[in-house]
């Protein structure tokens, strides 16, 4: 046997072996793409940096909300080896049950899901996901714990930034941040867990412009998800864009003082410059700290008590409380009198306290008088010639037709629809048609003399703060108003859209002269009810309220504008429980506000200081 | 000193610098991959380049004794240094285990492992019986002492266990193989008790080993890419189920064949490589589709334990297997690599393919070096496994001749399955690529083993036996 030939076997093997090694490997490396991406999958992470949020300024620049920047530490389940609970509890400075709690927290907290194909129950939780272990740590705790995480895998420091609220003022504006749930997780692929999302108020309205556009930064990746280096120089990445500044029309410093003014009180003020809809101040008293529900930690131990609070702090009642306007309503009624051509300026009506219950006062010989006086008897005239048109013969049919007409100009002045601003949460109010009426009563079962009590603003009728400083700012523009916003300028970009239109009321701007003139006789003559919303210097127009409060003492109301011509603020007061008129209370509340946004001082000192003393937040 | 002179003069000078060439390619690739910025120094010992630069050391030290050492000891002291191998894989069952296995000896990370040494001591007895003046290749006898010699280590070593060496031990059949040592006494033994029947040799029995490679190899590699689907680049759209790859890959590995032959062949030795030619590609085809409908009509409990073990399924514990991570290592290297020092995936520091800088140390090289790397290191490899075989049949000596094939298939099957494993044409079982990865028991082991074949050869001319 020739063995000699077997060593061409042997070769052969060689051969065979070097020709397809080669061969696959020029398959691999050179001709297959798969697995330079399954490489990247591998080792090149894709991780998210979420951007500060966009700041807010107010009106004059001033920073009111601002952000600081913490650290969460990160966990990856799927990473975690070698797990010493000791070891880590010590690190924290916990003890290893709040360890272990805290796990079963992380995963309770994700919830569970109804699985279709497996027909089970299935937890959220993923362990391939990163879940916030520990939250918003300062940099010097951080500094504590991260060099130390080596030791431990799957656990990261991530840089994460809170909000700050310079003034404590706005609360309600500003509303509040905190961590989104799952299911805007899995509604909105811009979220992750741990991220924060708005949850009320400005930050919640703007949410998408002051999130900001998440950054994406490709890192090589080790096995255990430590960032070694970023991919390809970073040429890959595209930076994290904090969302625009909003510029506000707030004005933080009259904010703060018409929070001071009604401490002690429940009640509002809300103030609008009336040639542009922005919102000068919003107050909604009682109030809280802006600064109480920053991150997980303050907001868990915040928050239950200001739910709970009877006050209720978080309301935001200049939207959403919805009162009888009072005596304040007398001006629209006035004015649709005038548009419809039921009365003149030069109307004149007995005081008849026989119908209504009113004040005394000589009776008025026209309408600016009246509304100086604000003679019940006489709007009480003026609203039943707008219902009672005597169109029709049947008093009823009449009282249909007259009703409709009517609430179409109240729809008109932004009554009885929500006056959609950029803040969420806000109602409706209430202006009675006949259809509701006929709910009540029944079709053609009412007349004026049923539903008289329109005509004095009590009732059925029910406008929220802001609408009523809307028609203040209606009044103060002779007919017009952009809808009230906060915002006035989305980085340079000016207001949202929906607030660059003017809408017109259906009363003519020559019909407002007269209403402007009793407004001004109001504050500034003899026998006006709002005598003490009185400045030196400035026109104020107003016209007080005090309604009737079948559960405690009356509200004390104030609508004004000023100055009288060329307004520049318009404001509405609402003082829940005030012993005493609108005259007493809310309007030298008013005054005292139009004097700090208009000359930045006060010299009424008595006036400011008999309003900080009132208390009637207690009964 | 008259040896010293002579080995200079008479040393294999091809296959030394290859050797050199691949022992500095490795230090490199590990200085890469185990690459520690606090410790930039390719001498810091701390580390695990300085550490190889010390085993290279020794490494060299020990072939300088080699080659200080006269020849003919090896042959003499052949049996004395098995059973001191065997005694070594012995106690090493006594040491605690390291990872799961029984592998070390000695303390910490200085041990060794004497499982590396042991194919030295197997070569070397192997090469001695086979040299015996009066040895019948076709007897029982030798074929059973022969396979005794190779199975006392395989046995030690699998109670480790170490499967990888094990596996190795086997290259040992093709060193008897072309000794003329085969199993062919047991198959005629077989055929020849049928009445009637009584043949002299059989094909089977004579190339027993060489057909039963082949089956393995192909069954394996079939298992592997049967469930990949290929697709091309410059064919886009085009996607080809694994399967009909390999026999596709068979095809043209036959025509190309084929057409080498034609080179080499007469006209009528042409037609009759045709015919086996072709016969063996049908073969090989049905091999191919047996084992993949085989393994498709096994139960799905069956299947998935075959799965593991060629490692083509996750682990349940959901950890990404090492084939496929080194496979995406491997291929990502592109045709010229991303640099060195670059490797993002087999980086020890990134750590996505494990042992990266031991038995995956073609990961980061790959990576590194991309096409135009490999090939070199392939064709570096072919050329030392080429030029071992030149050696073993330029060698007067019978002895030398056995040894000299025990070295190279030996760094043959480390080659074949290293790489393998690197590129999904074998399932992952640990073993270190010759020369290049880091580790001294490799390191020195196969130094020493290609220093004895270079002074062996180098006194070719004094031994005549």
């Amino acid at each position: 046997m020739n063995l000699d030939t077997r060593k061409y076997v042997i070769i052969a093997f060689f051969l065979i072996v070097g020709v397809i090694y080669a061969t696959r490997l020029f398959y691999m490396q050179v001709i297959d793409d798969s697995w330079t991406l399954r490489a990247q999958q591998i080792a090149e992470k894709r991780r998210e940096i979420t951007p500060p949020r966009g700041v807010v300024f107010d009106r004059d620049g001033r920073k009111i909300v601002s952000n600081r920047t913490y650290y969460n530490l990160m966990m990856i389940e799927k990473n975690i080896k070698n797990f010493d609970t000791l070891k880590f509890a010590k690190l924290i400075g916990w003890t290893p049950e709040m360890v272990r709690e805290r796990f079963k927290e992380i995963v309770e907290g994700e919830g569970m899901y109804f699985n279709r194909h497996t027909g089970k129950k299935q937890s959220n939780y993923q362990k391939i996901r990163p879940y916030p272990f520990l939250k918003e740590l300062t940099l010097e705790e951080v500094a504590n714990i991260a060099p130390h995480l080596e030791n431990f895998p799957g656990f990261y420091e991530e840089v994460t930034s809170m909000r700050r609220y310079p003034y404590a003022n706005g609360a309600n504006i500003l509303g509040y941040l905190s961590e989104v749930n799952r299911e805007e997780v899995d509604k909105d692929a811009f979220y992750s867990p741990g991220n924060n999302i708005g949850r009320a108020g400005i930050e919640r309205f703007y949410e998408e412009q002051l999130r900001g556009q998440k950054g994406i930064k490709y890192i090589v990746t080790s096995a255990l998800n430590n960032a070694i280096e970023s991919y390809g120089d970073g040429k890959y990445d595209t930076l994290a864009v904090q969302g625009p500044a909003l510029k506000l029309g707030v004005d933080i410093i009259l904010q703060a003082y018409g929070e001071k003014l009604l401490q002690n009180k429940r009640g509002c003020i809300v103030a609008i410059e009336p040639s542009s809809g922005e919102i000068l101040a919003l107050v909604s008293a009682p109030t809280y700290d802006p600064n109480l529900l920053i991150g997980k930690r303050n907001i868990s131990e915040n928050y239950p008590a200001l739910v709970k609070d009877p006050s209720k702090p978080l309301y935001p009642r200049p939207l959403a409380a919805e009162y009888p306007p009072g005596s304040t309503f007398k001006l629209l009624n006035s004015l649709i009198g005038l548009q419809e051509g039921v009365i003149s300026p030069e109307f004149g009506a007995v005081c008849d306290k026989s119908v209504v219950g009113c004040h005394n006062h000589a009776s008025a010989t026209n309408l600016a008088d009246a509304i100086k006086h604000s003679c019940n008897p006489y709007f009480y005239a003026v609203t039943r010639r707008i219902i009672q048109q005597g169109k029709k013969r049947s008093n009823f049919e009449d009282a249909e037709i007259g009703l409709n007409i009517w609430a179409d100009y109240m729809h008109s002045f932004g009554l009885g629809k929500r006056l959609e601003t950029d803040i969420t949460g806000i109602r409706p109010g209430l202006i009675p048609d006949a259809k509701y009426y006929d709910k009540w009563y029944g079709h053609h079962r009412w007349a004026f003399s049923t539903i008289r009590s329109i005509s004095i603003g009590q009732g059925e009728v029910m406008l929220t703060p802001l609408q009523m400083a809307n028609i203040a700012a209606i009044i103060a523009n002779r007919g017009w108003h952009y809808t009230p916003h906060f915002v006035k300028s989305i980085g340079d970009k000016g207001p949202l859209e929906q607030f660059r239109t003017k809408h017109y009321s259906k009363v003519d701007g020559r019909h407002y002269e007269t209403i402007v003139e009793g407004m001004r006789r109001v504050v500034h003559e003899p026998g006006g009810t709002g005598k003490r919303a009185r400045l030196k210097d400035i026109v104020v127009c107003g016209k007080t309220g005090t309604v009737q409060n079948p559960h405690g003492e009356d509200h004390s109301v104030f609508v004004a504008f000023a100055p009288m011509n060329k307004p520049k603020i318009a404001i509405a007061v609402f003082i829940e429980n005030a012993k005493g008129g609108g005259g007493l209370w809310a309007a030298p509340t008013a005054g005292l506000m139009i004097e700090k946004y208009l000359t930045g001082k006060i010299t009424e000192i008595d006036r400011e200081k008999s309003i900080l003393e009132a208390n009637f937040a207690y009964k | 000193m008259r040896q010293q002179q002579s080995i200079i003069g008479h040393l294999d000078w091809p296959l030394f610098i290859a050797y050199l060439l691949l022992v500095g390619m490795g230090l490199m690739t590990v200085y890469s991959v185990a690459f520690n910025e606090d410790h930039p120094n390719i001498l810091d010992f701390s580390q695990k380049y300085g550490k190889q630069v010390v085993w290279i050391g020794v490494s060299f030290f020990l072939g300088l004794m080699v080659f200080l050492i006269d020849a003919d000891i090896y042959r003499k002291f052949a049996i004395p240094i098995y059973l001191f191998t065997l005694v070594l894989l012995v106690i090493v069952l006594f040491m605690p285990p390291v990872n799961g296995a029984r592998a070390w000896l000695g303390i910490g990370t200085m041990g060794i492992q004497p499982a590396e040494f042991s194919k030295i001591g197997t070569g070397l007895l192997l090469a001695r019986f086979i040299s015996e003046v009066n040895l019948k290749q076709q007897t029982l006898r030798t074929v059973f002492i022969a396979n005794t010699i190779i199975l006392v280590p395989m046995a030690l070593i699998l109670m480790q266990p170490d499967a990888g060496t094990f596996v190795v031990f086997t290259s040992f059949l093709f060193v008897m193989y072309r000794e003329g040592i085969t199993y062919d006494p047991l198959v005629l033994g077989m055929i020849n008790s049928i009445p009637g029947v009584k043949l002299k040799q059989t094909w089977v029995g004579s190339h027993f080993i060489p057909i039963l490679f082949v089956v393995v190899f192909l069954s394996l590699v079939t298992l592997l890419i049967s469930n990949e689907t290929l697709e091309y680049g410059f064919l886009p759209g085009v996607e080809i189920p694994g399967m009909y790859g390999v026999v596709m890959s068979l095809a043209i590995f036959c025509i190309v064949l084929l057409l080498l032959l034609r080179l080499v062949y007469s006209k009528r030795e042409r037609k009759r490589a045709l015919l086996v030619v072709a016969i063996g590609f049908i073969l090989s085809s049905g091999i191919a589709f047996g084992v993949n409908y085989g393994f498709q009509g096994l139960k799905s409990h069956q299947k998935e334990r075959i799965e593991l073990f060629l490692g083509l399924k996750e682990d349940p514990d959901g950890e990404d297997y090492n084939r496929n991570r080194a496979m995406a290592a491997v291929g990502s290297g592109g045709l010229v690599g991303k640099g060195y020092k670059n490797a993002s995936v087999s980086s020890v520091e990134s750590n996505h393919v494990p042992e990266s800088e031991t038995d995956f140390i073609f990961c980061p090289f790959a990576e590194e070096w991309g096409f135009v790397g490999t090939i070199v290191l392939i064709v570096l490899y072919m050329f030392v496994l080429f030029r071992i075989i030149v050696i073993a049949e330029r060698q007067r000596s019978k002895f030398n001749r056995v040894y000299a094939y025990a070295v190279g298939m030996i760094l043959f099957y480390h080659f074949a399955v290293n790489i393998g494993m690197n590129i999904g044409f074998a399932p992952v079982i640990g073993i270190p690529l010759p020369f290049f990865s880091y580790g001294g028991s490799s390191m020195m082991s196969f130094s020493v083993m290609m220093f004895i074949l270079l002074k062996l050869d180098s006194q070719r001319r004094d031994i005549l036996q």
